[in-house]
C-alpha cells in the first residue's frame, strides 16, 4: 500500500 | 519561458553536514547551527532528506520515492527538483 503523496515544501521558521 | 534548472535529474545530491534533525509528530524539523535557522520540512521532505544522507543520483532518489508513495513519475519529478533547489538555495545540500 503506497501512501499518498503531497507536493513537498522546505519551510523557514520564523525563530 | 524556459528557466535554467539548478538541479538535474543526473545531478548527484547529498546532505551538507552540520544540522541537527528531530521528528516532530511525523514531520521532520532541523536546525541549521551554522545558519542560525530553523526548518520544517514535513512528511514528504523528510522522506527525501533521509534518502540523501549519502549521495545518491536524483533520477535514483525519484524512483526510491515512487515505490513508497502513490504519484505518477513527472509530478514527482517536478516537485522533488523544486524541493531539492530549494534545500540548495539554502545550502542544505551539495550537487556533485
Amino acid at each position: 500500500m503506497k501512501k499518498e503523496w503531497k507536493k513537498p515544501n522546505l519551510e523557514v521558521l520564523n525563530v | 519561458m524556459i528557466k535554467n534548472k539548478l538541479i538535474q535529474l543526473d545531478d548527484v545530491v547529498v546532505q551538507q553536514p552540520g544540522h541537527i534533525v528531530s521528528d516532530m509528530d511525523g514531520e521532520t524539523v532541523m536546525l541549521s547551527v551554522e545558519i542560525g535557522k530553523y526548518y520544517n520540512l514535513g512528511d514528504i521532505g523528510g522522506s527525501i532528506w533521509s534518502e540523501i544522507q549519502s549521495p545518491i543520483p536524483v533520477r535514483q532518489l525519484i524512483a526510491n520515492l515512487m515505490t513508497k508513495y502513490a504519484v505518477d513519475q513527472e509530478e514527482c519529478e517536478e516537485h522533488v527538483l523544486a524541493f531539492l533547489e530549494q534545500l540548495l538555495e539554502e545550502g542544505l545540500v551539495t550537487k556533485q
